[in-house]
């Protein structure tokens, strides 16, 4: 499944890279992240527990961040494993200067597996965009005051 | 499948019900989403209340402009009742197009607004009728209109320990009303669905409210299409705008191009629908 989008953040460009690539923003700020440990450059294990409508599930899984073009572009992707599926997503973030903030674009794929998928086809889409949608909103919050 | 074990109790009071739900034991309404969950695992809760035993959440009744229905009310219930008929035509429609007659016999009004699927036929209705929900919890009751309950997909602004222990719908006087959809043959959620409320002025639409499920990621009102109807443009070419600043969804059923259309073309239908109801 193809996934794009915009946000936009009030913070310039430098410093959204660097943001979006901290250890310590990503596990913030993912929906459900538990726990982010260092387990190699610019990668990290991940614990993970989604709850969505009355479906929860423990995941176990991977963050890396790759194809770096400092202050402009890097590439996220992140993976996990649980009871109840899979999920993989690889996307290519765009980070723009604009007017005194910054926009950052989003392009990749998802793909869930496993029985979350079986049973949530209609809902795939959507949820992945909430759940975009609430990490950046996350972020924003939180980059304002860091 | 069969679901991982769990405890189970049914309160014969809305009090009982509320301790266990505040010290996290899960809500059980009529099941038709929760338990096949369940049963595929992807859900696990340990402790279940089911709040089918619970006689004071259970009923329609008119207070006042508004009819009051309770949380645990079958969609079959609204569907077939004359008091529901009479007083908010468009609730009745659309319960009675909610899933299969096996789902409606046992699904309810509370458990399905609570749940919040972004394809689910009440919200449409709800929005449209400017309904509002009586919430409570063990620290007291709020109502919150339904705009404002509807956060996002599967978010609802329930708080961790409350319930809805009440639906509330303005009695319709006058105004013609219509719920169409289009269902996904299999699960029978709406791909689009439509409610329209017009109040006629003459020879024309005085107001208009339009509710659209199973099109965004929550219910939404179609504020631009009321504007316009409103302000006398013609059915087929406000209905263009239904899905305006939405972002549409897309699944393996329907495209989000496909869905837009369908959306325009539902609503002209729901539109013309109400408008020949009007009095």
């Amino acid at each position: 499944m193809k996934i794009s989008g915009a946000y936009r953040l009030s913070l310039p460009q430098e410093r959204a890279y660097a943001l979006l690539q901290d250890p310590a923003m990503l596990a913030h700020c993912m929906p459900g992240a538990e726990r982010l440990d260092k387990v190699g450059e610019d990668e990290y294990q991940m614990k993970l527990r989604m709850s969505i409508a009355s479906i929860s599930g423990n995941f176990d899984g991977r963050v890396r961040v790759a194809d770096k073009n400092p202050h402009q572009s890097f590439r996220l992707v992140v993976e996990g494993t649980g009871k109840i599926g899979f999920v993989r997503g690889d996307g290519l973030l765009r980070i723009a200067a604009e007017d005194s903030g910054s926009n950052v674009t989003y392009e990749g794929d998802v793909q869930v597996g496993g029985t979350i998928a079986a049973v949530g086809q209609r809902l795939l889409d959507v949820t992945s965009k909430m759940m975009i949608k609430r990490f950046f909103d996350k972020f924003a919050e939180a980059a304002a005051s860091a | 499948m069969i679901p991982q074990s769990f405890d189970y109790s049914a309160p014969a009071t809305l009090k009982e019900a509320l301790a266990q739900v505040s010290s996290g034991a899960k809500p059980l309404a009529g099941g038709m989403s929760l338990v096949p969950i369940m049963k595929l695992r992807l859900a696990a809760p340990e402790q279940l209340v089911d709040l089918g035993r619970i006689p004071e959440l259970n009923y329609i009744r008119k207070e006042g402009s508004e009819l009051r229905i309770g949380a645990m009310t079958t969609h079959y219930q609204i569907e077939s009742s004359p008091l529901v008929r009479a007083d908010c035509a468009l609730l009745g429609e659309t319960a009675g197009r909610i899933g299969d007659v096996q789902v409606r016999n046992v699904g309810t009004i509370g458990g399905s607004v609570a749940h919040a699927d972004p394809a689910a036929d009440y919200p449409a209705a709800l929005l449209a009728l400017g309904a509002s929900l009586k919430l409570v919890s063990t620290g007291g009751e709020r109502v919150l209109a339904a705009a404002q309950f509807f956060l996002d997909t599967f978010t609802t602004a329930l708080d961790p320990g409350e319930l809805i222990a009440e639906v509330r719908v303005p009695v319709s006087s006058g105004a013609g009303t219509a719920y169409v959809k289009l269902a996904q043959p299999a699960s029978g959620f709406a791909l689009v669905g439509i409610a329209a409320r017009l109040v006629r002025a003459g020879n024309r639409i005085g107001s208009a409210a339009i509710g659209v499920t199973g099109v965004g990621p929550k219910a939404y009102r179609a504020s631009e299409v009321e504007r316009l109807l409103a302000a006398g443009k013609p059915t087929r070419e406000a209905a263009l705008h239904i899905t305006g600043g939405i972002d549409v969804n897309s699944d393996l059923h329907a495209s989000a191009e496909y869905r837009r259309h369908l959306a325009s073309v539902y609503a002209a239908r729901a539109i013309e629908l109400a408008w020949s109801r009007t009095e």
